[in-house]
């Protein structure tokens, strides 16, 4: 999911995030979807959550160990252990549940820092390319509808229809 | 001219008239692309799961699952609690990730939707 720039803040030491009103599905299995949920597409619901990431430790100099692109050691970046905690609250978009909690990393692995991969990688490929008219994403971190819009907008097709040639109306009405 | 010739010439004008409007919207942004791994539960899923320990694919295992991707990296498995509306008590687990930075992504550049390459910035969140 696609969010806000601002929704993020980075220091030194540590990555939060606040993220207000986020819309998503709520599913019952896992993996999701209809097709895993034998029809049931989930419930539509508004999540809210704060979280903050703390580095911990030396970093680690991460290189790829193979030029495999299905291999998870394809990478390269300077990562650092991190610890984390957060509270979130969800609600159904139709009143029937809401929801809140808190967690925290409780010493499961967790790791924060700059990586790069695909075609930033060694070849550097990607540098070459020119950024994209249109670009960066909206900076403002915002209320419910605004993020959907722009969240369904980071997966389709950016414009509208693209009409090439003559429609010929004539043969359509007889 | 018939009633019904008129009203669909007037609807087909006015869908004609939409079109150069339609066409002048601030583009979104480039389409991230997945990973190509993952893992495989199955069915493949463009996301790997770094860590050490079962059902963990290594400590320097891939944490995006974006490529094409330069920038800031944040991940962690936690545990928590939460209760609902009606006082019910619930066990969280959750794996949440954060990628803010320059990427790679698609555009539809042909007339079917094909995509070139086109180089972009973006915050992503999976949750």
């Amino acid at each position: 999911m696609q969010i806000p720039d601002d929704a993020v803040k980075i220091t030194d030491n540590a990555v939060t995030i606040s993220l207000k009103n986020a819309s998503v599905v709520d599913q019952f299995t896992f993996p999701g979807g209809a097709g895993n949920n034998l029809g049931i597409a989930g419930v539509p619901a508004t999540l809210s959550f704060d979280i903050t990431y703390s580095k911990s430790g030396a970093p680690r100099h991460v290189k790829p160990t193979t030029t495999d692109p299905l291999s998870p050691f394809n990478w390269a970046g300077e990562m650092w252990d991190a610890t984390n905690s957060g509270t979130f609250s969800l609600s159904y978009n139709d009143g029937t549940f809401s929801a809140q909690g808190s967690f925290d990393s409780a010493g499961n692995f967790g790791e924060i820092g700059f990586e790069r991969n695909g075609s930033f990688g060694e070849d550097g490929r990607a540098a070459k390319l020119p950024a994209t008219p249109g670009a960066p994403y909206p900076v403002q971190n915002q209320p419910n509808v605004a993020l959907a819009q722009n969240t369904q907008g980071a997966q389709q097709p950016p414009s509208g229809p693209k009409f090439r040639g003559k429609i010929p109306i004539r043969d359509l009405i007889h | 001219m018939p009633r019904w010739q008129k009203l669909f010439f007037g609807v087909a004008f006015l869908a004609l008239a939409c079109v150069p409007a339609w066409g002048q919207g601030t583009p979104a942004p480039p389409a991230p692309i997945p990973v190509p791994g993952g893992d495989v539960l199955p069915p493949l899923f463009n996301v790997f799961s770094p860590g050490v320990g079962a059902f963990l694919d290594g400590q320097d295992a891939e944490p995006n699952i974006i490529t094409n991707f330069t920038g800031h990296v944040a991940m962690g498995y936690t545990l928590g609690t939460a209760t609902d509306n009606k006082g019910n008590q619930y066990a969280v687990i959750t794996d949440i990730r954060i990628y803010q930075g320059d990427y790679v992504g698609g555009v539809p550049t042909y007339i079917g939707g094909g995509t070139t390459s086109a180089k972009s910035h973006g915050t992503f969140v999976l949750i």
